[in-house]
Formats: C-alpha cells, sequence, structure tokens
C-alpha cells in the first residue's frame, strides 16, 4: 500500500494548502472588511465603560484576534484560535460560531448527499440503458433529456420545482426545514423532516442527474468498445459476469464524477436553500451577510471550502482503492 | 475442391477435430450497403494440423476467424455458408447459451498480443474462476491448478502470475495468459489473432515455440492468423494466403513459400528479407490492399496491384485450382500450367 498512502499524503498536503489559502482568505476580509468591525467593536466595548484591556479580551472573543495588535500579530492569533476549532462568536447572536454552523451544517449536508447519491444511482441505471439503447429513439432520448437538464441551472430548478408545487399547485412546503409544532422525533415530526426535505432534495437531484447520466453513458459505450469485453464473450462467460466487468469498469470514472457533484451541489445549496427557506449553511451564509455578521460569515465560508475540499479527497481516494492500476501502483513493479 | 493433405496425427492418437469451413459470405454494413468482408470461402483446418493463415490487414483474417466462433461482430453478419466442427456441427445456426458454451468450452481464441483481453480490475486468478463459473466447472481448484500448469509450461510463475492485474504483466506474458485461458477448459481448436504483433524479436520467437510444442501436446486443431509471412514459416503446417475477402492461393507450407504461384504470394514473399535471405532484393508489395468499399466486384480481386494482369482478370473471377501441391485462384497461373505443373522434388512432404 505504500502507493496508496503517497497518494494519501499528497492529497492531505494539496487540501491543507488550499485551506490555508481560504482561512488566509476570510482573515483578509474580516480585517479589511469598511469599517474594520474588530476595531469598530473594540471602541464601542469602551464607549460602555469597559477598561481598555476587558474590551480588548471582549472583542478578541468575538474575532479570535486582538484590535489593536499588528496585522501580522492579529493573523497569528486567527489562525491560532482556528486550530483549536476556536470559530469566534456570532456578532449577532454571541453564540459560538462552531455551535451556530453545526446546527445549520446538518441541513445542508444531509440533503445535499442524499440528492447527488439519489441522482447518482438514478444517473447511472438511466446512463447505462442510454448506452446499451444508443441507437435507438428512446436511448437518444434519454441522452437528450441528459443534456438539457444538464444546461438549466440549478437555481431555475428549484424555482420552477417552487412555483410548481409550492405555488401553482401548492402540495409541498417552501418554508424551513420541519413543522416546529411537533416535538422532535415524534412520528409527525419525523414525517415532516421529510415533506419539508422533497423539494430541496428533489432539486439536488434534478440538477446532478444530467452530468451523471452523460457521464455514465460515455463510460459505458468507452468500455462497450474495450477489447476485453469481446474478449470476455469469446471466451463464453456468462452475460452476467460480462455485465459486471462492463459495470464495474464503466463506475470508475464517474467517482471523480461523483465528488465534482458533491462540490458543485454544495455550492448550489447556497440559492437554493433560499428558495426554500431551508435553514442550511448556504441561508447562514446569506444570512450572515446580509446582518454583517462577519465571524459566522468567515466561518461558514471556511467549512463549505472545507466540505468541498473533503469531497474531492475522499473521492480522488475511493477512486484508487478500487482501482487497482492505482492501488498497486508502485507495490511491486 | 478439398485439398488432399492428410495431416500428422499428434502423438499418442488424435482427439482433434477439423473443421470445415464452405462457402462462407460475412458482411458489414455500411453506409454503401452490405458489402462482404468474407467472401464464399472454402476451406479446411485438418485435424490435429496448425494452419496458417496471411494476409495484410484488412483483408478479412480476424472476420474470418470470428466466424468459427460465430462471433462476428455487429454491424458484421455471417450471410451465407457454413463452418462445421467436428463433434459440434454447423457452429453458425447456434445461438444463446449453447454457443456461449461452445465459445471457450471447445474452441479458444486468443487476442492478439498487446491488446488488452483481460478485466483491468480483477486479477488473473479470479477471471479465471468467472471462466470456470461461466462453464460450470465443478472442481475449481482442478482448473486452477491445470492453469498454473500450463502457465508453468509457458515459464512462467502460475501462483505469482494468477495473482497478478493485467497491468503488472508485461505483453508476452498476457499473452501467454491468453493461451492458457484459452486451453485451459480443453478446448481442442485453437485461433490466434496475430499472436506476435507487438512483441519484441525474442518474446516473439518464444510464444511461437509455445504454439508449436502445446500443438503438439495436446493434440490441437490450430489457426494462426498473422501478416508476417515470417511467423507462419514457423510454425504452420497449412497455409492459406488471404487478399480481399477470398483465398488466393493455399496448401503444405512447404510448396505455398517454396514454389508460390499466385502473384500476390510471390509479392508477399519477395517483400520478407528473412525469407529471401537477400536484403537488397527484399522489396515491398507496390500498391495498398483494398478495403471494403473498393474491392471490385467482378473480376480478380488483386487486379490492380498484379504485373501479369490481362483483360481476363477484370471480368472473370478467378477460382482455386490445383496446381501440384496447392489451390492457386489465378488466371495466369491456369494459363501457364493446366496440369498442375511440373513436379516439385518435395511433392511428397506434407509439413
Ligand atoms: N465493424 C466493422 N464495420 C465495418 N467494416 C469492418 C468492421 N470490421 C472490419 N471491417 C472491414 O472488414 C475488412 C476485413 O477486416 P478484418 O477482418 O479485421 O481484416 P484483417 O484481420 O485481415 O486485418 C476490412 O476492410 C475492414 O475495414
Ligand atoms: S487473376 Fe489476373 S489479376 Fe488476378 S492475380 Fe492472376 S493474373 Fe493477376
Ligand atoms: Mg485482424
Amino acid at each position: 500500500m505504500k502507493g496508496f498512502a503517497r497518494r494519501l499524503a499528497g492529497q492531505l498536503a494539496r487540501g491543507l494548502v488550499m485551506v490555508w489559502v481560504v482561512l488566509t482568505f476570510t482573515f483578509v476580509i474580516i480585517s479589511i472588511m469598511p469599517g474594520d468591525p474588530v476595531r469598530a467593536e473594540y471602541e464601542n466595548l469602551l464607549q460602555q465603560g469597559y477598561s481598555p484591556e476587558q474590551a480588548e479580551a471582549q472583542a478578541a472573543m468575538l474575532h479570535r484576534f486582538r484590535p489593536t495588535g499588528s496585522v501580522f500579530e492579529q493573523y497569528v492569533d486567527y489562525v491560532g484560535s482556528l486550530l483549536r476549532f476556536d470559530l469566534g462568536q456570532s456578532l449577532y447572536s454571541r453564540v459560538d460560531v462552531a455551535t451556530v454552523l453545526a446546527d445549520a451544517a446538518k441541513w445542508t449536508v444531509i440533503p445535499v448527499l442524499l440528492g447527488t447519491v439519489l441522482s447518482f444511482g438514478l444517473g447511472v441505471v438511466v446512463g447505462v440503458y442510454a448506452a446499451i439503447k444508443r441507437s435507438s429513439k428512446l436511448g437518444d432520448m434519454l441522452t437528450m433529456s441528459g443534456s438539457l437538464l444538464r444546461g438549466i441551472p440549478d437555481f431555475v430548478v428549484g424555482l420552477l420545482l417552487a412555483s410548481i408545487f409550492a405555488t401553482l399547485w401548492p402540495i409541498l412546503p417552501r418554508q424551513g426545514a420541519v413543522n416546529i409544532l411537533y416535538e422532535p422525533w415524534t412520528v409527525e415530526y419525523v414525517l415532516s423532516l421529510g415533506y419539508h426535505a422533497i423539494l430541496p432534495v428533489a432539486t439536488y437531484t434534478i440538477s446532478a442527474y444530467g452530468g451523471f447520466i452523460l457521464a455514465m453513458k460515455s463510460s459505458v459505450v468507452t468500455v462497450l468498445g474495450d477489447d476485453f469485453i469481446l474478449a470476455a464473450e469469446l471466451r463464453g462467460m456468462k452475460r452476467s459476469i460480462i455485465f459486471r466487468y462492463i459495470a464495474r469498469n464503466a463506475i470508475l470514472p464517474l467517482f471523480t464524477v461523483f465528488a465534482l457533484s458533491v462540490a458543485a451541489v454544495f455550492s448550489g445549496a447556497i440559492f437554493i436553500e433560499r428558495i426554500f427557506n431551508y435553514p442550511g449553511l448556504g441561508m447562514l451564509l446569506i444570512d450572515s451577510i446580509g446582518r454583517r455578521d462577519i465571524t459566522v460569515m468567515a466561518g461558514a465560508l471556511l467549512l463549505i471550502t472545507v466540505a468541498v475540499i473533503i469531497a474531492n479527497i475522499v473521492a480522488d481516494l475511493f477512486y484508487s482503492v478500487i482501482d487497482p492500476r492505482i492501488r498497486r501502483a508502485g507495490d511491486r513493479v | 475442391m478439398t485439398l488432399a493433405t492428410a495431416a500428422h496425427a499428434p502423438e499418442g492418437g488424435t482427439t482433434a477435430p477439423a473443421v470445415r469451413i464452405r462457402d462462407l459470405t460475412v458482411v458489414y454494413k455500411t453506409p454503401a450497403g452490405e458489402l462482404p468482408a468474407v467472401s464464399e470461402i472454402d476451406m479446411d483446418l485438418p485435424a490435429g494440423t496448425i494452419t496458417g493463415l496471411v494476409g495484410e490487414s484488412g483483408s478479412g483474417k480476424s472476420t474470418l476467424a470470428l466466424s468459427l466462433l460465430n462471433a462476428v461482430q455487429p454491424p458484421g453478419r455471417i450471410s451465407s455458408g457454413t463452418v462445421e466442427i467436428d463433434g459440434l456441427g454447423d457452429v453458425v445456426p447456434l445461438q444463446g447459451d449453447k454457443l456461449r458454451r461452445v465459445r471457450g468450452g471447445q474452441i479458444g481464441y486468443v487476442f492478439q498480443a498487446a491488446q488488452n483481453s483481460l478485466n483491468p480490475l480483477k486479477t488473473v486468478g479470479k477471471q479465471l474462476l468467472d471462466l470456470g463459473r461461466s462453464h460450470d466447472v465443478d472442481d475449481l481448484r482442478a482448473l486452477v491448478s491445470e492453469a498454473k500448469e500450463l502457465l508453468g509450461r509457458m515459464g512462467l510463475d502460475g501462483a505469482r502470475v494468477l495473482d497478478s492485474y493485467q497491468h503488472e504483466l508485461s505483453g508476452g506474458m498476457r499473452q501467454r495468459v491468453g493461451i492458457m485461458l484459452a486451453l485451459v477448459l480443453n478446448a481442442h481448436v485453437v485461433v490466434l489473432d496475430e499472436p506476435t504483433t507487438a512483441l519484441d524479436m525474442i518474446t516473439q520467437a518464444n510464444i511461437l515455440e509455445i504454439i508449436r510444442n502445446i500443438h503438439a501436446e495436446r493434440g490441437l486443431t490450430t489457426l494462426v492468423i498473422t501478416h508476417d509471412i515470417g511467423v507462419v514459416a514457423e510454425v504452420a503446417d497449412q497455409l492459406a494466403v488471404m487478399y480481399g475477402g477470398r483465398i488466393v492461393e493455399r496448401g503444405p507450407v512447404r510448396s505455398v513459400l517454396g514454389e508460390p504461384r499466385h502473384p500476390y504470394t510471390q509479392g508477399l514473399i519477395r517483400a520478407i528479407p528473412r525469407l529471401t535471405g537477400d536484403i537488397d532484393q527484399a522489396r515491398a508489395l507496390p500498391g495498398r490492399p483494398p478495403t471494403l468499399g473498393t474491392i471490385p466486384e467482378r473480376g480478380c480481386v488483386f487486379r490492380d496491384r498484379c504485373e501479369l494482369r490481362m483483360s481476363v482478370c477484370d471480368t472473370v473471377e478467378p477460382v482455386l485450382e490445383r496446381h501440384a501441391d496447392q489451390l492457386v485462384a489465378c488466371h495466369a497461373v491456369a494459363g501457364q500450367e493446366p496440369d498442375g505443373g511440373a513436379p516439385t522434388d518435395d511433392g511428397q512432404e506434407q509439413t
């Protein structure tokens, strides 16, 4: 597994560099934000009668760096507290940013993953079918549906679904994630959760689906033309076995597509959640910008980036675990 | 029309079946309609012999070979003819599961060397087990040891090869794995399509020796396809020369190579320094072989490149006729030697 370890190390190093770039970026935003919010907070506290030391400590707790330090000192403070997973406090609610993020994250991560996985399953099956039937009308239609759907931006899909199923023909809710009148984890509560999740999840599913169909179709068509498939046929292999050969070889490149889709759907969630007033990270990011709640904004940005990076790393490593050409590269000659 | 060649029976009696191809035509669907890649071919693979099939790329060799397994790929199809194999009957009408069992079970097919005939995601051993399960082999352990033995005989470490993925094997090793997979179920008819193409010279020689040895040991009926006439010179007993979807000359290897009669065979041999023995005299065959769309419908398929072309060649297609040991399809040869010509001094030699 030497090759695998090397690959993992490389991926982690690249991921860390990207995280570092983003956190530096959020730091720059916070420190150059018009009106210097840290400084403003500090002066505000001074005016309220705090001593300079108290005011400084208080402001530092919010922002994780001292308002009076040099830029370099502030940066060191900032990175240091991030390393301790201390993201400061919300300027708006004074709750720990970490808590705010964790609350919001579950409303994004679960529906996004659910939507992408559903879409993956659907797209793979339909893609295989479109590949096998590629010289028939039905195959053409399936492929075209894929190209069409891929061309529609995800927020348009969201708006369309919202106007059809929540406005024109109001059978589905577009407000929030659950009916808050229900007691948590009762049957009604769980049903209400699912009910509220339908539109966002459907949006994620539909917007990722076109990409999966097209990728799977072209992958299957490529594998079908590979020599080893004909060779297996000429050796009299059973159809079911040949089908498995095709499926496994064709699905491999799809994991990259999957990672890219998770990342894309994740970033798309910023607008989709807004459409459905769904309380995830995207809503949080937009709300925090509206409230000038810079700590939360920076935290949400950082978390979204890290999630996207992790999605990519996981997919790449997954790919290398199931593809022996990569997994065993370097193990033997 | 049959060629009277009593084949050598392999030592210890023969289990090898003979193969009789009759009037075989295979067409491919093209924008210009269905065009024949193999036209009305008659050919025998005598039991227990190695038959070489040579011809430039595009002459229809692979198409003919796939017909033996009734495995011509769409948009192609066998439009007429029969392929009879002793003990199996005609394979052309076979379908479905019955056809599948014949492939691999009775007829082994070895793919071109450099190409990838293995699933890149599974070890050779796992694919061997898949093969065994496909053919309802009860004793998979015996199958594995049989495979190891075959690999061992070909100079490979069987256990290690079975534990390897395709990308971990060299071209020559892959080719040997292909041969093993074609033989491990005890097929007695074996087709090797370009078995040495893309291998280096030493590996080529090695593979040819393996083919010869295993052929003799197992009592096989073997068809070796190649565009390299030097390869057949080394392994084959019988030789068939293909051009534009037709067999233009065939007979015992010695006669065909020693005294080629068809202008195309002569050109092929002249083009090879190894055989003429003189590099300076080797000269490439001028012109290019026809493609499906440019094969003439009437007359001789070779006439555009032929120095002996006559007016009859434009209108009448020459049929295979006997000349001493060989069958030759050429008007010029027919004119010169109507009775089969002068006897050759090795006229009685068959292999
Ligand atoms: N799938 C196909 N579709 C159309 N034409 C084909 C196809 N496969 C082979 N052919 C044509 O049939 C002829 C014979 O091909 P092939 O049997 O592969 O020749 P060889 O093996 O001697 O190189 C060639 O002219 C080739 O272009
Ligand atoms: S039949 Fe005519 S054109 Fe054809 S090979 Fe013989 S002489 Fe040449
Ligand atoms: Mg070929």
